[in-house]
């Protein structure tokens, strides 16, 4: 019995347009999301992430490739595994002219849930006051609070939240963030689609990070940034320091008045140093920045033009 | 199932448009009934008096005068072998126009004539078309907002969703349309009841068995055009083909030849009516000296029966239902 929520193989989706050219959406994806805790999933815009999440719920027919759920293969199985699963696909998508607590009902309906349901979730996104209103006179981040009450109508297990933060205010970005942590506490396995590493970086324990709809790295958010290998170091004489370190054998690059020293582990540093007597006013761990990642991770990949040949064959585990 | 319908009744209850449409569906008819027992009162005493003033005004005119001597002199001339008996003047005064028939047009309501071709039949059109309305904004408006990807999430069999939401329309539009044209007969017979107009046996059942069979029309109008706004997505594009269809077809067909039995419009008339007469080309009757009159060709009248009907609209209905599920089960959802 796998252990896996989400779990594809060689998910492939395919868009034709009218003049039959074909535009690879997502290529041959291997994904695997362990059961608890927040996986974040990210990539770029138009990388294929909401189109896989899309395929995940039925919304969309994969080109090839086969897809689990709580190890039950999908489509074919979603209805029997749907139940314990919330989802927020894109932008929230209600009925204009419903209220936000009429459009609540008619989900709950639909699967039988009572009206405390429509309650509790109302008041866990904190709509309350507000959801007798029309969903049209909502602001973005009202809509994103209903869309995540909606989810919260089921008691899932998994959650899949594409972009959830979008056009929140950082009240509530903080809010739902804490949220989406609280549930990742609480058991609940939580599929963050994202792209703001920031986001990911702060919220989840594992990532995969997708390009062109390829999988070009998955595994634990630190090791995925590489926490921990690269430090900034501030010391009164920078040369002097770069000698120590280079005889240490750690590589040291000069930048603006400081050093970027490479190491396994910050105790080389501080040792050698202190053995040279030169004592450090600053070490601070390196990671990457949002922008650099994705440029390094995406380097050479062009939107839109994935495909069978130029899959890289990155598996689950470190970045290459 | 049961669910969904609560759940998709709810939906369409509480959509305004579809409100809208239901109270149109209500007014429209009421119009028609309200303005056809107006037109059909009984003249006032005042009106008859002003006709029967005209009456004498214009007996007065030389003319008048010279028609009506003539006819009192020669009746023979005017009216031939039959010289009605007793009153010739009145008779010569009715044969030159001078009559209140003539200056006090009166439209009798009879029900018979509004079932076949007075409002009745336009109230069934009225009906159909706002229940295809409201089947196709029913449709429209949730791919417009983009909830069916929503509805989706909370229930993935794609068929179910799609049948629960065509029962609901069709169901809405068939009892509501039933109840409209119920209602509209029954207070058409009491006012023709009232008037002491006399009835025709079985005619009031008749006249409810064709609505009836109208708000069966207007129930299948509702299914396709929401079958047919499930298919492309959108309510402009759903109207938009019908009333390409609707406006073109009869035209096209008669640019083809095509038989007219083939006309949608024509079958929707016959399952309204219990069969409808039409014209088309056929062979020449013979008469019974066995010479056949008027060439190979001539236009002859048929019936088109109402089982032909409705298993030509049915087996349209089945390909509109049959194409938009098929499409609703495999496309992707946006």
């Amino acid at each position: 019995m796998s252990d896996l929520v989400i779990e594809t193989t060689g998910l492939r989706k395919e868009f034709s347009s009218v003049r039959g050219e074909k535009r690879v959406a997502v290529s041959d994806l291997d994904l695997a999301v362990p059961a608890g805790g927040v996986h974040g999933f990210l990539g770029p815009n138009g990388s294929g992430k909401t189109t896989t999440i899309r395929m995940l719920l039925g919304l969309a027919r994969p080109t090839r490739g086969t897809m689990r759920l709580f190890g039950q293969p999908v489509p074919e199985q979603l209805p029997h595994v749907i139940g314990r699963v919330g989802a927020v696909v894109e932008s929230p998508k209600f009925s204009p002219n419903f209220s936000g607590r009429r459009n609540l009902q008619l989900l709950a309906g639909a699967i039988g849930a009572p009206s405390s349901v429509v309650d509790s979730a109302i008041e866990t996104v904190k709509l309350g006051g507000r959801e007798k209103d029309r969903y049209k006179g909502y602001s973005l981040g009202m809509k994103q609070r209903l869309a995540i009450a909606a989810t919260l109508l089921k008691t899932p297990d998994l959650l899949i939240l594409d972009e959830p933060t979008n056009g929140l205010d950082p009240s509530g970005i903080r809010e739902i963030r804490e949220t989406i942590r609280d549930l990742g506490e609480s058991g609940v396995t939580v599929l963050l689609s994202s792209h703001i590493l920031a986001e990911v970086q702060q919220v989840c324990t594992s990532a995969t990070i997708i390009g062109n709809g390829r999988l070009l790295a998955s595994g634990r958010v630190d090791d995925l940034l590489g926490a921990g290998t690269a430090y900034r170091v501030v010391v009164p004489d920078p040369a002097a320091a770069a000698d120590v370190l280079a005889r240490a054998e750690l590589e040291v690059t000069p930048h603006e008045g400081t050093l970027h020293v490479e190491a396994e582990r910050p105790e080389e540093i501080t040792r050698a140093l202190g053995e040279a007597g030169i004592w450090l006013t600053e070490l601070t761990p390196l990671r990457a920045d949002l922008e650099s990642y994705f440029l390094r991770l995406t380097e050479g990949e062009q939107l839109g033009q994935g495909g069978q040949g130029g899959h890289d064959g990155h598996d689950n585990g470190a970045i290459a | 199932m049961n669910r969904l319908l609560r759940v998709e009744l709810t939906r369409v209850l509480c959509r305004r448009a579809v409100l809208v449409l239901l109270a149109a569906a209500i007014v429209v008819p009421a119009v028609i009934g309200v303005a056809r027992v107006l037109n059909t009162r009984e003249p006032s005493a005042e009106e008859v008096a002003r006709a029967e003033q005209l009456i004498a005004e214009e007996r007065d005119t030389r003319w008048a005068k010279r028609e009506l001597a003539s006819c009192q002199k020669d009746p023979a001339e005017y009216f031939g072998g039959d010289v009605p008996e007793g009153d010739l003047e009145q008779a010569c005064l009715e044969w030159i126009g001078l009559s209140l028939d003539n200056y006090l047009y009166v439209d009798r309501l009879e029900l018979a004539e509004e079932r076949d071709e007075g409002a009745g039949f336009a109230v069934v059109v009225v009906l159909a078309i706002l229940m295809m309305l409201a089947g196709t904004t029913f449709a429209g408006h949730d791919w417009a907002s983009g909830s069916v990807s929503n509805q989706l999430l909370f229930e993935p069999r794609r068929p179910l969703v799609w049948t629960a939401k065509g029962v609901v329309v069709t169901a809405v539009a068939g009892v509501f349309s039933a109840a409209v044209l119920t209602v509209y007969w029954l207070l058409l017979y009491a006012v023709v009841t009232a008037r002491d107009a006399g009835l025709g046996d079985g005619v009031l059942l008749d006249c409810l068995q064709s609505g009836w069979r109208g708000a069966g029309v207007a129930a299948a109008a509702a299914l396709a055009g929401y079958s047919l706004t499930m298919l492309f997505r959108s309510t402009v594009a759903a109207l938009g083909v019908l009333l390409a269809a609707s406006v073109a077809g009869g035209i096209v067909l008669a640019v083809l030849g095509v038989d007219p039995v083939w006309n949608p419009g024509l079958n929707i008339g016959a399952v309204i009516r219990d069969g409808m007469p039409y014209w088309t080309e056929g062979p020449c009757p013979n008469l019974d000296d066995g010479v056949t009159y008027g060439g190979d060709v001539c236009e002859v009248e048929k019936t088109l029966s109402l089982g032909r009907a409705v298993l030509f609209l049915g087996t349209m209905l089945v390909v509109f239902i049959a194409a938009s599920l098929a499409s609703f089960r495999r496309r992707d959802v946006p």
